[in-house]
């Protein structure tokens, strides 16, 4: 489980003016094996929160913990799927993928071994050494997947992992992803900007507004799992999307009077 | 780009006659240069200007008949002995000084002096100092390779994009980690760039050390010759260090663009 009790986050403002608040009070409790989306406009705060959860950044007040361990770095009970991918372009896909192993000492071949099975899981047998600047966007967030399952976290923080594809390969990514997670019993933290996103993808939509950031209301999705992008056709999922749509229309007028 | 689409039309050509290889591709332009030398050492027919083939000639006689062997041999002793220790150095302050920015406020100052110094002018000294010796043409290389190399690391490093290091962190990365897997690859393609223009420079000192006192390697036969207003031997021998720096920068080419492929985008 994890639990995030009042967290906040300033940044320093690069003008020397009053530090920007990226997470004002952000209190919310995960369970062990949910999906949960986080929602919002961009510069809400939903990567701060992501990388607070990940120990990459220090919060200046309250507390996260898994279990009941307060985070004060990153481990290995946690691994991030970033927006931009952050693959290492001198390495190929299997290096890529094993990056992480290999930073934990894992012998040549366990490397070679688990990015093979990995390569296998997320379809992209045939470009073991292909570097990624030969890769398709899709394929790139591919290896970013790979290479986090492959130290195999128990909690799995995404940052709009799909944010920078092509519709139809975000549709496949998404699918593929569904049928990954569905049984592994991992954790899910999963950051988008699209409503149809969180609403397939998650358990449960954490909803945040930016200025300060803050998350303003938790809904429970309720559709049924295993899922397929079937769902899509089912009323409870147009009716959820609508409501999402309002709620984040609301605070684009909120922000836009004040 | 006219020239450009003009460079792919003869590498075409070539390639269709047979040729392989990029390298006489690179070639061309250097033979070209090297015929309108031929030609107008015939036409001109100046003393100071022999055609390239009276020289090659030269210079081919020259090391055959033994009295190139010692000279090129001193020279390129004190080229290693400067060039290897001011890399391994080089790349290691450059490092060092990429990832604190308290190292590259203290040094910097320094690193830019010395790169606007004109090394030759601290020859004199050197010599004072180290007495006539060939130790003082091992100085004078690593300085002049030295502070160029330490300069492209540390901007290598800082090259380093900073997406990279958080995920590395992200994945438990020591600082020792981000440092070998992170920083050092993302630095390559610059401080190989500062190899290869560190030996140019070693090369250039070398020369200048050499020709300053007379005594050891290149520089001292380019002085004696020169004095004797031999234009030809003293070609024969400037061909000689023009050889060397060619093979020094191909080397470094090769090395170059096996390392760092995975940095150039394709055409
Ligand atoms: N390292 C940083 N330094 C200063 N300001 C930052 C930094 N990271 C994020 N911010 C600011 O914090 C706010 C929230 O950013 P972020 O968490 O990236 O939002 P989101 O991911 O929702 O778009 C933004 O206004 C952003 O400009
Ligand atoms: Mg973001």
């Amino acid at each position: 489980m994890i639990t995030i009790e009042s967290a906040r986050v300033r940044f320093a403002s690069t003008e020397g003016g009053a530090p920007m608040v990226a997470l004002a009070d952000v209190s919310l409790t995960i369970a062990r094996g949910e999906f949960l989306c986080i929602l919002g406009p961009s510069g809400c705060g939903k990567t701060t929160l992501l990388k607070a959860m990940m120990g990459l950044v220090p919060l200046d007040s309250g507390q996260i913990r898994i279990g009941s361990h307060a985070v004060t770095g990153p481990g290995a009970d946690r691994a991030m799927v970033f927006q931009n991918y952050a693959l290492l372009p001198w390495a190929d896909v299997t290096a890529n993928i094993a990056f992480g192993l290999e930073l934990r000492g894992a012998s040549r071949e366990e490397c070679a071994r688990q990015a093979a099975h990995w390569i296998k899981a997320v379809g992209l047998g045939g470009f073991e050494h292909h570097l990624p600047r030969q890769l398709s966007g899709g394929m790139q967030q591919r290896v970013g997947l790979a290479r986090a399952l492959a130290v195999e976290p128990e909690i799995l923080l995404m940052d709009e992992p799909f944010g920078a594809v092509d519709a139809q390969t975000r549709r496949l990514l998404q699918e593929d992803l569904l049928d990954l997670m569905q049984r592994s019993g991992k954790t899910v933290v999963f950051v988008t900007h699209s409503m149809e996103e969180a609403v397939l993808l998650g358990d449960r939509v954490a909803l945040m507004s930016p200025r300060p950031g803050r998350v303003r209301e938790v809904i429970e999705v309720g559709l049924t799992r295993p899922r397929t992008a079937s769902v899509e056709r089912e009323p409870r999922f147009t009716e959820l999307k609508e409501y999402l749509w309002e709620r984040l229309r609301a605070m684009r007028d909120e922000a836009a009077d004040a | 780009m006219p020239d450009g689409a003009g460079r792919a039309r003869v590498a075409g050509l070539l390639r269709l006659g047979g040729w392989a290889g990029g390298e006489l591709v690179a070639a061309v332009p250097l033979l070209a240069g090297l015929a309108v030398w031929e030609l107008a050492g015939w036409m001109l027919g100046f003393r100071f200007l022999p055609p390239f083939s009276r020289v090659l000639a030269t210079a081919v006689g020259m090391i055959a008949g033994g009295e190139l062997m010692a000279p090129l041999g001193a020279s390129l002793l004190s080229l290693a002995a400067g060039y290897l220790p001011a890399a391994g150095l080089g790349v290691t302050l450059g490092l060092l000084m990429g990832r604190s920015r308290g190292l590259e406020f203290v040094l910097s100052p320094y690193l830019n002096a010395f790169m606007a110094t004109p090394r030759i002018a601290l020859v004199p000294i050197l010599y004072i100092v180290l007495g006539l010796n060939r130790a003082v043409q091992a100085v004078v290389v690593f300085l002049g390779a030295f502070f160029v190399i330490v300069w492209s690391t540390m901007r290598g490093v800082r090259s380093a994009d900073r997406d990279h290091v958080e995920m590395a962190r992200a994945f438990g990365a020591t600082k020792r980690q981000v440092m070998w897997k992170i920083l050092l690859p993302s630095a390559l393609p610059l401080t190989l760039a500062g190899l290869r223009l560190g030996i140019g420079q070693a090369i250039r000192a070398m020369i200048a050390a050499e020709m300053f006192i007379a005594v050891f390697g290149l520089g001292a036969l380019l002085r004696t010759y020169g004095g004797r207003f031999d234009a030809e031997r003293l070609l024969a021998v400037l061909l000689v260090v023009v050889a060397v720096a060619l093979v020094c920068a191909l080397a470094a080419a090769r090395l170059d663009r096996h390392l760092t492929a995975w940095s150039r985008t394709p055409r």
